[in-house]
């Protein structure tokens, strides 16, 4: 792909011109707010004492199997939601007649906010909650979704949610463009599985990897529905950073920092590959 | 590298180097300051027209209700304004001050704060408290200067940097119809629930009642409060926190969902109680029984269970951030909430029912007779009861060690 005039052009110019109004306050905000933690979590700016360079708080922070949870939680979550979301667009736009009441019920969960769904599911899913109850299910025969050992409510709070968020991306790709390739396809003679590997699927990669690694990174650093629904122990990063940061022992607010910078990083490194891979898709095409 | 990806780099660069400057390198001075004396008259006519911002733990109804439609109404006629601010954690405002501090504010937001224990101790150790001017408080002429529960608050002198407010005992609750014969020593409630697989559980630490629960075991376990240094120490940890643990994990398979889990609150344990899946509860706060017990949340045959050595006991205080710009407001308003007036109403079931940090032989008698009719309760027996053999508080450098060790040994395990 060619740039004709990309560096220096009066146009190109007015487009950097522009954009900066929105990129200046979020890397300053930004760029304060981790250069602050990175300086906090080196020991460099403590609440009490004297400003000494020190790793203790990377090493006290026990971030191993936070950040192992804190990956599986939102691989788990990405995939399903991936999955889920891919059908819902896809049955979206494959009828015209049913698409719009589908896209509707698709789109209902994206306004509920993230603390509200964390909430209902704790009372559909709880041992003592409306499902078991429904279901005349006793409370330590039920299975533990909440609170349990694989996280389940957590991963089905994030998974309903970010599905109807990717669900809407691809499906606003689809709609403009696989109709009239998918026909072409059809008279060309490729069967419904054909169309879907070779036409529907690749026009739908990059929106579904766009949206999906939005849908990663943001699971990675959210922090309300593992709080509410997640079990004490072992905790998410951002959990465990909230209780290091508003812990009453002076010494933690380093630890949380680390932590902070920490969920920062993988974040980063999620998107940059995405990026790339992304890329690569496009380059394919 | 092109032009422009230097200009880049720089524009990078610059950027981080103006968030350094931001963020700032220097730490607060630890020192806390100190009230200047002078007369109540002087305090109360400065306090005139001054806004004070409470803020308190929002999460119990019976108290947001009593400093809404008792103490602030009783403060705007001192000519204070009072504002309740609801709050998750107490830990949230102690972190609101100390942020406020290491950003030079002298008119923060919090003005008064209803603390104790871990988070006054914190507090003082980063001089985020005003001190020495409970003593210019009249009403404190109605408490007894050498009770041990109002001097020093979890081992840390209290030091004039908070005024009284009330008392609490650690609480363990049961529903007397499903456990008939309840024990009476900590060591028979862990055999109880080890012989009840799946009726017992408490919080996960660090929730305060949770970790209250966790001194009380180590007490239990430890021999009795007099084996327990109050004072902390790495030695005194190491040699007795193993036995602790080893319990409390021996313990666990028989607990709620075979300890798998703990609720993360007293409210969750609450709930388990309220749902029937557990038969005992447990509260630092044994005064909201009677309410809960009212409106039909918990069961009609819910009881305090006494222990035979006694439970642990403190008293809530009210602190005053030295970052506060209303400061005379707050020492007015502090000073209002101990008068006796306002720790009866507080102390009727139906408005708080807090026990009153006064000494009930230095009011007229009068006020004795007011506080002497209070009405008994079938949930909760009277403070002389229930704080027969009160057990103190260790220091609150044991808190945090205890809390981390517990998530650490059993929790994680």
């Amino acid at each position: 792909m060619t740039a004709p005039g990309r560096h220096g052009s009066p146009g190109a110019r007015r487009a950097v011109l522009l954009v900066l109004p929105a990129v200046v306050p979020v890397v300053v905000v930004v760029g304060a707010a981790l250069t602050s933690a990175v300086l906090l979590s080196l020991g460099l700016t403590p609440l009490v004492g004297r400003p000494e360079l020190s790793l203790d708080a990377w090493r006290g922070a026990e971030l191993g199997t936070s950040i192992r949870l804190s990956l599986a939680i939102a691989a788990g979550a990405t995939a399903v939601a991936a999955v889920v979301g891919l059908g819902l667009a896809l049955a979206v736009t494959a009828t015209v007649r049913r698409s719009r009441l589908l896209g509707t019920l698709g789109a209902l969960t994206i306004p509920v906010p993230h603390l509200v769904g964390a909430a209902a599911m704790g009372l559909l899913l709880a041992d003592a909650g409306f499902l078991p109850r429904l279901l005349g299910v006793a409370p330590e025969d039920w299975p533990a979704l909440v609170g349990g050992r694989w996280w389940i409510a957590v991963g089905a709070e994030y998974a309903w949610k970010e599905s109807a968020f990717i669900a809407l991306v691809v499906a606003g790709v689809l709609s403009s463009r696989v109709a009239s390739y998918t026909e072409t396809a059809a008279l060309l003679g490729a069967g419904r599985w054909a169309r879907f590997r070779h036409v529907t699927l690749p026009l739908a990669a990059p929106a579904l990897g766009a949206s999906a690694a939005v849908s990663f990174v943001y699971t990675l650093g959210s922090y309300e529905v593992a709080a509410l629904l997640g079990r004490p122990s072992p905790e998410p990063l951002p959990v465990l950073a909230v209780r290091l940061f508003t812990s009453i022992d002076l010494a933690a607010r380093p630890q949380a920092a680390a932590v902070a910078v920490t969920t920062s990083a993988l974040g980063l490194v999620a998107v940059l590959l995405a990026l790339r891979s992304l890329r690569r898709l496009a380059g394919e095409q | 590298m092109t032009a422009v990806r230097r200009r880049q780099v720089r524009a990078v660069v610059a950027v981080c180097a103006a968030a350094v400057v931001l963020a700032g390198c220097a730490a607060p001075d630890a020192e806390a300051p100190v009230a200047e004396e002078r007369s109540w008259e002087d305090v109360l006519a400065e306090a005139e027209g001054q806004t004070v911002d409470l803020w308190m733990y929002g999460g119990d109804v019976q108290g947001n209700a009593y400093v809404d439609d008792v103490l602030a109404p009783a403060a705007a006629e001192l000519g204070v304004t009072l504002r309740r601010v609801p709050i998750a954690d107490t830990g949230d405002a102690v972190n609101r001050v100390l942020s406020e501090r290491q950003a030079d504010v002298t008119d923060g937001e919090v003005d008064l704060v209803w603390v104790n224990g871990d988070n006054f101790a914190t507090g003082r150790q980063a001089g985020a408290w005003l001190c020495d001017w409970t003593s210019m408080l009249p009403n404190m002429a109605g408490t007894d200067p050498d009770d041990p529960l109002l001097t020093t608050d979890f081992g840390t002198p209290v030091d004039g940097c908070e005024a009284p407010w009330h008392k609490a005992q650690f609480s363990l609750v049961h529903d007397a119809a499903r456990v008939p014969d309840p024990p009476t020593t900590l060591a028979g409630v862990l055999d109880w629930a080890e012989a009840n697989p799946g009726r017992f559980t408490y919080p996960a630490a660090p929730d305060f009642t949770g970790s209250a629960f966790l001194r009380q075991v180590l007490y239990s376990v430890s021999g009795g409060v007099d084996e327990v240094p109050l004072e902390h120490s790495d030695e005194a940890y190491d040699e007795l926190s193993p036995a602790l643990y080893d319990r409390l994990a021996e313990l666990a398979p028989s607990l709620w969902r075979g300890g798998d889990t703990y609720p993360q609150t007293q409210q969750e344990l609450d709930q388990l109680f309220a749902d029937g899946q557990v038969d005992m509860t447990m509260t630092y706060g044994p005064a909201t029984l009677d309410d809960l017990v009212a409106d039909g949340t918990f069961p009609e045959t819910t009881r305090v269970l006494p222990l035979e050595e006694g439970t642990l006991g403190n008293a809530s205080f009210l602190a005053i951030p030295s970052t506060s710009g209303d400061q005379a407001g707050a020492m007015v308003v502090a000073d209002l909430a101990l008068s006796p007036e306002q720790q009866l109403t507080k102390a009727r079931p139906e408005v708080w029912g807090q026990f009153t940090v006064l000494d009930l032989d230095r009011l007229s008698d009068d006020e004795r007779a007011g506080f002497e009719a209070l009405p008994d309760s079938a949930v909760v027996p009277s403070y002389e009861e229930l704080s027969a053999g009160a057990d103190p508080e260790l220091s609150a450098g044991w808190v945090t060690p205890l809390d981390d060790g517990w998530r650490r040994e059993v929790a994680a395990g």
